[in-house]
């Protein structure tokens, strides 16, 4: 067996992968390379998030292409999953065991001994906040609870990639706000956080960069911004606050790439629609230089909502 | 590269340690130990029954004395005050009126080992009834046919369908194999640790069952002439034609958990099959289970001449080969099912429902 271009170990790649469950499309052609940090996996119910995923982690195969994750193949658990842990959407798990006999049982399979188990359970249950609820039942726990039992399971060997699969689902504000830190702090240790999410703004605040699916096609990869620069059929949104929005407005009009000026309706600040962002950024600049006081500017549909409006349509993003 | 024994056994370790809590304490599971149950009530119920009549006849005998020799000089032809002569009153009598002719009498003797019925029509004895005694020798044989006919076939056969398909069929049913498979376990011995728990369970549990029926079998006697003889061989033998069984049909069935849904066509395929071997060449008789299992049993279970045909041939048994190759013959083909399911377990996907 070849190894690996060096630079694959350090990246999920995926190449040319389809999957059909008969004559049912799970995805098609997908072909990504994934790098370190969070990357989200966005797409409405069907459209193969967790095909994806179940592929990357070897559940299930593709029937064209290959994947490597740091280099090892799937067909390799044995090494797969001393570096991948995979939190699944199943909400089901083995009967009768505690939270914490549910993570040690399980580490007890990478044929850790006894001390070396209980020391890596307690940390990541410690870890996913979940002490006290340790000893229960899991059968007994609320889904937020069995949400953060997976995770501490997919932490427990301290993966170098981690797959989350609506890892946020069922989760309590305080809860979720806790999570998502935790995910920013594991990205920020090196680590590949590949998280398949609904919550468009939360997807927004947590990714480095998101993968757009529908009907099992990549519909687009990469940061939002860049996402969004690359639309260019729709027009940028900017919300600009300032002291003199109608004076603003009859200076950037005759602008080449202002397309559209409009007042805000609370009279506090105007709402332009740009086809070239960065130009539009430094013609602000110099306006601002010239007597208007600008308070903010914020685009307004560089988000993975508007991103994924203008690509899918109207679909609802899901699962 | 040398293979990490260490690790797999490790993994095994901890795999058959998840598996024993479900093996033997799931509820689905109940029916298995009512199987391995059935033939131990049999033959205690036997046992006591046994033990009851016999204490009854010594009360009898003690009461009562008559010897064999003088019941045995009893012939036809004798009026029941010349039977009454010799023997006194008997133990039980009864009297059944007939219409326009004399009443027919039955009169009871033991003498504390035989029970003794003599029937008189007209005054006069016309039938002598001796009852013997069940004896060891005929309970072996007895023993010999529920364990050939429904322990093997029938008890281990479906309890290790009951057990060894939920290995894997079971946790896909529950959606909790994923957590298996996210380990990082060759899915080869994560088969030979499911296995190794099916066979600690089943073993456990039927290997019990096989011990506590002999003890009942042996109970009514007294057994030191048969334990002096070949008693223990046979005791040992039934246990490990018991063990060896749950090895064979173990093997069968966890590959089948690996292959089918439904638990019912592997059961009634793998049935049929092991009753139709005997007719099939030497070759194809070697690939089922009980062609080795019956040739290791200890009693030949005899045929019954009053048997359904349709039962009749499931009992009937091919030319058995000698112990050494039988065993080594089924292990052989355990390791070989085992490998099969092996492979089935690298392709195994989780597709539990819909993406």
């Amino acid at each position: 067996m070849t190894a690996p271009p060096p630079i694959e170990q350090s990246l999920v790649v995926l190449d040319d992968i389809s999957r059909f469950y008969g004559e049912v499309l799970g995805v098609n052609r997908v072909t990504l390379t994934i790098p370190s940090g969070i990357t989200s996996l966005v797409g409405p119910n069907g459209s193969g998030k967790t095909t994806l995923m179940n592929i990357i982690t070897g559940l299930v195969r593709p029937t064209r292409g290959s994947v490597r994750i740091l280099g090892v193949t799937p067909s390799e658990p044995e090494r797969l999953f001393r570096l991948v842990g995979y939190s699944t959407q199943f909400d089901s798990f083995p009967k009768g065991l505690t939270g914490f006999q549910f993570i040690y049982s399980f580490l007890r399979l990478f044929g850790y001994d006894h001390a070396e188990c209980e020391k890596l359970a307690w940390k990541s249950i410690e870890r996913v906040n979940l002490v006290e609820a340790a000893k229960r039942k899991v059968a007994a726990y609320s889904k937020g609870m069995r949400q953060r039992i997976k995770l501490a399971q997919a932490l427990a060997h301290d993966p170098r990639v981690l797959v989350l699969d609506e890892p946020l689902n069922g989760l309590d504000p305080l809860v979720r706000a806790e999570t998502i830190a935790l995910f920013r702090e594991l990205a920020l240790e090196g680590r590949h956080v590949i998280v398949s999410s609904h919550i468009l703004h939360e997807v927004d605040m947590i990714s480095d960069q998101v993968i757009l699916l529908s009907n099992g096609y990549v519909v687009a990869e990469g940061k939002i911004q860049g996402v969004r620069d690359e639309i260019v059929d729709h027009p940028m949104e900017v919300l600009i606050r300032c002291n003199r929005p109608a004076e603003l407005a009859s200076k950037v009009f005759h602008e080449e790439s202002v397309v559209e000026a409009r007042l805000h309706a609370d009279g506090g600040g105007l709402l332009i629609k740009t086809r070239d962002a960065n130009r539009f950024y430094r013609l602000l600049n110099h306006i601002a230089l010239n007597g208007i006081e600008i308070e903010s500017v914020a685009p307004m549909d560089d988000n993975v909502n508007s991103v994924y409006e203008y690509l899918i349509g109207g679909e609802e993003p899901g699962r | 590269m040398t293979p990490p024994y260490g690790l797999w056994w490790a993994q095994i370790r901890a795999v058959i340690r998840l598996e024993m809590k479900k093996t033997f304490f799931a509820r689905r599971g109940l029916w298995v130990y009512l199987l391995a149950l059935a033939p131990v009530l049999l033959f205690m119920g036997r046992a006591i029954d046994l033990m009851r009549v016999r204490e009854t006849r010594l009360a009898l005998a003690t009461a009562h004395p008559v010897s064999a020799e003088t019941l045995q000089s009893i012939d036809t032809g004798m009026t029941i005050d010349e039977v009454i002569g010799k023997l006194g009153e008997p133990d039980s009598r009864r009297t059944f009126g007939r219409r326009r002719r004399g009443p027919v009498v039955m009169m009871s003797y033991t003498d504390g080992q035989d029970d003794y019925t003599f029937t008189f029509i007209d005054d006069e004895l016309r039938d002598i009834n001796r009852r013997d005694h069940p004896s060891l020798q005929q309970d072996s044989l007895i023993y010999a046919t529920v364990f050939q006919f429904f322990y093997l076939r029938l008890a281990i056969f479906f309890g290790c369908v009951g057990i060894f398909m939920n290995l894997f069929r079971g946790e896909l049913v529950d959606k909790s194999l994923h957590f298996y498979l996210l380990a990082p376990i060759r899915r080869e011995v994560l088969v030979v640790g499911k296995y190794l728990a099916g066979l600690i369970a089943t073993v456990v549990i039927f290997t019990t069952s096989t011990a506590l029926q002999l003890w009942m079998l042996l109970l009514p006697y007294d057994a030191s002439a048969y334990l002096a003889g070949a008693g223990w061989h046979h005791i040992a033998a039934y246990l490990g034609v018991t063990a060896l069984a749950c090895l064979g049909y173990g093997s069968v069935f966890l590959a089948a958990g690996l292959l089918v849904r439904n638990p019912i066509i592997p059961a009634a395929t793998v049935l049929l099959w092991e009753s139709l071997v005997m007719f099939l060449p030497a070759a194809l008789k070697k690939i089922s289970v009980i062609f080795y299992l019956q040739s290791l049993c200890p009693v030949v279970a005899p045929p019954d001449r009053d048997m359904n045909p349709l039962l009749a041939l499931l009992v009937s048994n091919a030319k058995a080969p000698p112990a050494a190759w039988a065993i080594t013959g089924l292990v052989v083909l355990t390791l070989v099912i085992l490998a099969l399911a092996g492979m089935r377990a690298r392709r195994l996907e989780i597709n539990y429902g819909t993406d």
